[in-house]
């Protein structure tokens, strides 16, 4: 290759990035041969490449080739041979690539460096006792994070590239021993059939691997948190792990993961059972409080105590709304906040709750316009919404669906309901797991962490509602 | 690949089924023929129902997860399945309107201040349908997920009742004529088990089984019994008078100023068990349906029986009530061919066990399953092995079958060669005179 070619070859390569501002060239004449390099300014450790790679470069009076590039000069860099068509690639990703005059080998030198944060605690899902680390943006990290929590041979990730323009590293985790090797082969093979312009975060790629997407429920887990995903991958769970996201999906899923959380395993098991009977009711209370408030207001009232139905007959008189009409405006009313909250600067954040809660609330109900049950039942669904968090949205959308319920049909409306409900949640599957097991089907074994938790020393074996290998974990 | 379900959620099902149609109407029906004997009559006729389960545990052993419909075209024919199979259909329909007017019309009366029929309908059928399609072991989970609360519920109401305990009835005060009469006009609330014939190729039951069933079964008949005993010991001879015994032995007790209605109790008992008895009979019928009409599937069946439910609902009958007259009128006397005559033609077949066994290999599901797994829980297993099983079977009996054609051939050989060699002696010794 001539010096022409080599420049040749270069500008070949920038114009391929469309002379793109962050994409740069050098090139090093020395007695004994030339050389070019091609990178990415955006990408690359720059000091790095100044002082490990052209200093070094600039000061070697050996022969330039290949090899006593990689041998002599560059050995302490992480140094490869690469092929012509993984030279786009291998830019994109933060390599450097080099060039020498007269010699058909490319080589790359992974310099990549780019702005991370550090580990921290993930603000979704915060611990009383426990490590606080928490997933990062970078993969790298993330998979440092799961090492240090698994030292064996067996842990393996499966790296992918998936994303036309994106070409997003994905990576399938798993403890080859214990995760099913047929779950793992279906997470790939789903994996490999994406073909989409890019993957800017995890959820892109949850739906993919749902076995029916258009559900409200979903069918995939997804934490912040190394500690959770080391503890299901124990259990016989695969990860997926996506660049640029610091959510790590897990496979296969139960609703009853939902119950569960971190701090449960660092506490008294007799307390984390208290703790999950409460997420439960609150799950209950969420769903089902306005719509019951409905029936029993419109078509119940005479089940009702009678102090009771005094007081709630007091509070409700002289409304201009019907009760359901006033029901969907309080609870479209705290909607609107919440969204409101998620998206305003922190220190408006105060502010929002006294307009929502004093101005709104208070004068709506001072002026007639709404009733304290009406408020009071709103407020606890919403409140109970939280005992879940993870479940917040598609819970938010059971509710409206029992308040038409319980407004229009009543009590037997919000049973009839229910039981479709559930049966549509055994229809359910994640990766051939059923949704609502262990209870249905009951598995007794998997009952131990179920809602009444027992302690580490009686949970012998792995969950058998997910298919894994080696069934016990504790002799 | 077959889904069968486990024995625990078929023990669940024939506890529903028990209840089925007993706990709301038939208490006071029965009083006004029999007075407090209602028990007795009830109780016999559990007997004569558990004769068919008999039949049934005979059955399902002789033809282990064979399906019905393949048991009846290879012992009576395609013809008198279908026959079979119609008169099912029928009896589940009406079965299902049994349910769903006797449950609405106490809600109706006993619940609901207004009209509600059309959006009680709305708000059932696309619940009962979706379970239906979505298969046998996606509602049974469901069942086993809300048994204890449906039965939790229905026991409240036992105990809550047992505070209203008046004195033991007196029994043994109705003719033998009217007993006799009793028996037959209610048979249409009872045939508890027909349902799993029409299931029996997926319900894991083998011989050490039959204990585990018996208790759901006895447990269910303790219910129900229990019932009886405790609303004619509240009500005594006003019994006739309280139509809707599960929730009217909570309505004398009604502390309604302190806790306000404890018939709530009751009515989600009823809602709970309503459903759950609907979504069987629905998908019994479906069975029916697709066994008749082979070229259909579930989908049709789910259509047919919307339509079928709307228009006799509307059309033929109009009221909830005339639903009771016809339980008392003509169903007992179909019930009487559908729930005992059919079954002995069952027990028949049962008889010829090993006759024709290996003639009926068990077809593949195929379709209308969305909803099941392929993963084994708890005795919820895919019984590819019995499909190979009867295909080995099927194999080795064509291979005796060929070694015995084989070796009748070498005989008739043989004895063809012994005939030749004659033959040939006798030409030789004739050429030689």
């Amino acid at each position: 290759m001539s010096i022409f070619n080599l420049q040749t070859k270069i500008d070949g390569i920038m114009a391929q990035f469309h002379q793109s501002g962050d994409i740069a060239s050098r090139m090093l004449e020395k007695e004994k041969g030339k050389l070019g390099f091609v990178y990415l300014k955006s990408m690359t450790d720059q000091e790095l490449f100044a002082t490990a790679i052209y200093r070094a470069l600039q000061n070697y009076d050996g022969t330039i080739d290949a090899d006593s590039l990689q041998n002599k000069v560059l050995q302490g860099n992480d140094i490869k041979e690469i092929k012509e068509d993984e030279i786009i690639e291998n830019i994109s990703k933060g390599g450097i690539i080099i060039f020498i005059e007269g010699e058909s080998k490319i080589l790359s030198v992974d310099l990549l460096k780019y702005p991370t944060r550090t580990p921290s605690e993930p603000p979704t899902s915060p611990v009383i006792q426990g490590p606080r680390e928490g997933f990062v943006e970078d993969i790298k990290t993330n998979v440092t994070l799961l090492r240090r929590r698994i030292h064996s041979k067996d842990l393996v990730f499966k790296t992918l590239n998936v994303g036309k323009y994106s070409n997003t590293q994905i990576m399938v985790s798993y403890i080859d021993g214990i995760a099913d090797k047929k779950i793992v082969d279906e997470v790939i093979k789903k994996l490999k059939k994406i073909d989409i312009d890019g993957i800017v975060d995890s959820f892109y790629i949850l739906t993919f691997l749902e076995k029916r997407p258009d559900s409200i429920f979903k069918q995939v887990g997804n934490t912040e948190k190394p500690d959770i995903v080391a503890g299901k991958m124990l259990e016989g769970r695969v990860a997926i792990i996506v660049d640029n996201s610091p959510i790590v999906l897990t496979v296969p899923f139960v609703l009853l993961e939902e119950m569960q959380s971190s701090n449960d395993y660092y506490t008294n098991h007799h307390y984390s059972s208290f703790v999950r009977v409460i997420r439960l009711l609150g799950l209950l209370v969420a769903i089902m409080s306005p719509g019951l408030y409905l029936a029993l207001e419109l078509h119940h009232y005479n089940i009702l105590p009678l102090n009771f139905l005094i007081t709630i007959a007091d509070t409700t008189q002289g409304l201009p709304f019907t009760p359901f009409i006033e029901i969907m405006f309080i609870f479209i009313l705290f909607q609107m906040l919440y969204e409101v909250s998620l998206r305003l600067p922190s220190y408006l954040g105060l502010a929002t709750s006294v307009v929502g809660a004093l101005i709104l609330g208070d004068t709506g109900v001072k002026a007639g316009l709404i009733s304290p049950p009406g408020v009071i039942v709103v407020a606890l669904a919403k409140i109970a919404l939280y005992t879940i968090p993870e479940q917040s949205s598609q819970i938010s959308i059971l509710q409206v669906i029992f308040i038409f319920i319980g407004g229009s049909l009543g009590l037997a409306g919000l049973v009839t309901g229910i039981v479709y409900f559930v049966t549509y949640l055994n229809g359910l599957d994640s990766f051939d797991t059923p949704y609502l097991a262990p209870y249905s089907p009951r598995i007794p074994s998997d009952l131990k962490d179920g809602i009444f938790k027992r302690p580490v020393t009686e949970m012998k074996t792995r969950p058998r509602s997910i298919k894994n290998k080696n069934k016990v974990r504790l002799k | 690949m077959n889904r069968t379900i486990s024995l625990r959620q078929t023990g669940m099902i024939v506890v529903m089924m028990i209840l089925a149609n007993k706990i709301l109407l038939l208490p006071s029906l029965l009083f006004k023929t029999v007075k407090t004997d209602g028990v007795f009559v009830v109780a016999s006729l559990f007997l004569i129902d558990l004769l068919v389960l008999g039949v049934f545990i005979k059955l399902k052993l002789a033809y282990p997860n064979q399906k019905l419909l393949d048991v009846l075209n290879a012992n009576i024919g395609k013809i008198a399945t279908k026959i079979i199979y119609t008169v099912f259909m029928v009896f589940f329909l009406f079965k299902v309107f049994l349910t769903y007017s006797i449950a609405f019309m106490y809600l109706k009366q006993q619940v609901y201040q207004n009209e509600f029929t059309i959006i009680a309908i709305i708000a059932v059928l696309p619940v009962i349908n979706h379970a239906v399609l979505s298969g046998l072991r996606t509602f049974s989970r469901t069942i086993e997920l809300f048994y204890y609360i449906a039965i939790g519920f229905f026991m409240t109401c036992l105990i809550i009742a047992l505070g209203s305990f008046k004195q033991t009835p007196s029994f043994f005060v109705a003719q033998p004529g009217d007993f006799g009469l009793a028996l037959v006009k209610n048979v249409f609330s009872f045939g508890d088990y027909l349902f799993l014939f029409l299931v029996m190729d997926k319900i894991e039951l083998e011989k050490k089984d039959i204990k585990k069933l018996l208790k759901f079964v006895f447990f269910g008949i303790f219910l129900v019994l229990s019932l009886f005993f405790i609303y004619y010991s509240i009500y005594q001879v006003t019994s006739f008078m309280h139509n809707y015994a599960i929730a009217d032995i909570l309505t004398i007790t009604v502390e309604f100023n302190a806790i306000g209605r404890l018939d709530i109790v009751a009515m989600v008992t009823i809602m709970l068990l309503s459903l759950f008895q609907m979504m069987i009979f629905h998908y019994a019928f479906s069975e029916c349906f697709v066994g008749v009409f082979n070229k259909l599937n579930k989908i049709f069946a789910v259509a047919v029986f919307d339509v079928l439910f709307l228009l006799i609902y509307y059309i033929l009958i109009g009221r909830y009530e005339v639903m009771v007259i016809y339980v008392e009128t003509w169903l007992p006397y179909f019930a009487m061919v559908a729930d005992y005559l059919v079954p002995i033609v069952f027990l028949g077949i049962s008889c010829k066990k090993g006759e024709k066994s290996t003639k009926n290999i068990n077809k593949v599901e195929e379709g209308g399953y969305k909803g099941d797994y392929v993963t084994e829980f708890e005795g919820e297993e895919v019984s590819e092995k019995s499909v190979l099983e009867t295909i080995e079977i099927v194999l080795k009996q064509q291979n005796q079958k060929e070694e015995k054609e084989n070796a009748e051939n070498d005989e008739r050989q043989t004895d063809k060669s012994a005939t030749n060699r004659k033959a040939k002696n006798s030409a030789k010794l004739s050429t030689e005179k």
